[in-house]
């Protein structure tokens, strides 16, 4: 029986935004909003929830005049992920 | 993009195309990190040797203490410049840095607590065959992480110039060249040479 995928990460924006974490150590807010071309408000919301359920820790620092917003994988985030694709793995029938 | 549902083939390609998209951060840098500190240095020693030279003033070593003034310059520069993203090899690379960063100033602590202790500054003159040691080492090792061969290897030369310098200073050996001038030879192999083929390599990859 197939596994089900994780409803939080099979979204296409948290996909991108967890896919881009992965990839690097930290990346800050506007670097992931330019990479997935989204708007500022649906980002935040988006990242407010993997926050929420622990798949991303964020935190704020003072750069100068300016804020910025740096979020990067937890180890519970980094999980599902890997869970995430295997089952992906399994529904497209690829090989191990 | 928007929080919308997509299939599992759309799911791969989307990992896919977001992996792509942040691999160029994980490519090498560039090399002028290495060539601020690599001409900063050979310039010092020139002059250092020059001042030396011109008016027979033993105490111009002093003129060292200028490397950190030029270290907090550049922590100041290095602070105002933010990365919008940290890969796990500039982490890598920061770490291995920072621990150098360490041993200079415990270093310079111990030669500079010796001097006071026993009102001899001669170890003093260590700094210099130390610094092309533990930098060399900075360098070779950032090169393994980022695999260049040039940055890996050359500065072993220059450690080796390193060596022969603290191996002179031990045997009270004479110079064939004076020491500032080796030492600033052994940054040009450590940082000047690698910086240049970093930033040429860039610019190829771009």
């Amino acid at each position: 029986m197939l596994k089900e995928l994780d409803p939080l990460l099979h979204s296409q924006l948290r996909l991108a935004i967890v896919s881009i974490l992965m990839s690097v150590d930290e990346a800050d807010f506007v670097y992931i909003r330019k990479k997935t071309d989204s708007t500022a408000g649906n980002l935040s919301v988006q990242l407010e929830k993997l926050s929420a359920a622990e798949y991303i820790s964020t935190k704020r620092i003072i750069d100068g005049k300016k804020t910025r917003t740096l979020c990067r994988m937890t180890d519970k985030g980094r999980n599902a992920f890997e869970n995430y694709v295997e089952a992906l793995k399994d529904y497209l029938n690829i090989k191990k | 993009m928007e929080e919308k549902k997509i299939d599992e083939k759309e799911s791969i390609e989307l990992i896919l195309q977001m992996i792509q998209s942040t691999k160029e951060y994980i490519g090498i840098g560039n090399g002028n990190h290495f060539l601020y500190w690599g001409y900063f240095t050979v310039i010092l020693a020139v002059v250092i040797q020059s001042i030396y030279e011109l008016t027979g003033w033993r105490q111009c070593g002093w003129l060292w203490m200028l490397m950190f003034v030029f270290w907090i310059f550049m922590s100041i520069i290095g602070k105002r410049k933010c990365n919008p993203v940290m890969t796990y090899t500039n982490k890598v690379i920061n770490h291995v840095w920072y621990a150098i960063g360490i041993m200079f100033l415990v270093t310079f602590a111990v030669i500079a607590i010796l001097g006071v202790t026993y009102d001899n500054y001669r170890s003093l003159d260590l700094m210099m065959p130390l610094s092309s040691l533990y930098v060399g080492i900075g360098v070779s090792t950032t090169g393994i992480i980022i695999q260049n061969k040039v940055t890996s290897y050359l500065p072993l030369l220059g450690i080796g110039i390193g060596l022969y310098i603290l191996a002179a200073l031990y045997l009270d050996l004479s110079f064939p060249i004076p020491a500032n001038l080796l030492f600033g030879l052994s940054f040009v192999l450590i940082m000047i040479i690698p910086g240049h083929v970093l930033n040429k390599k860039e610019n190829k990859e771009c």
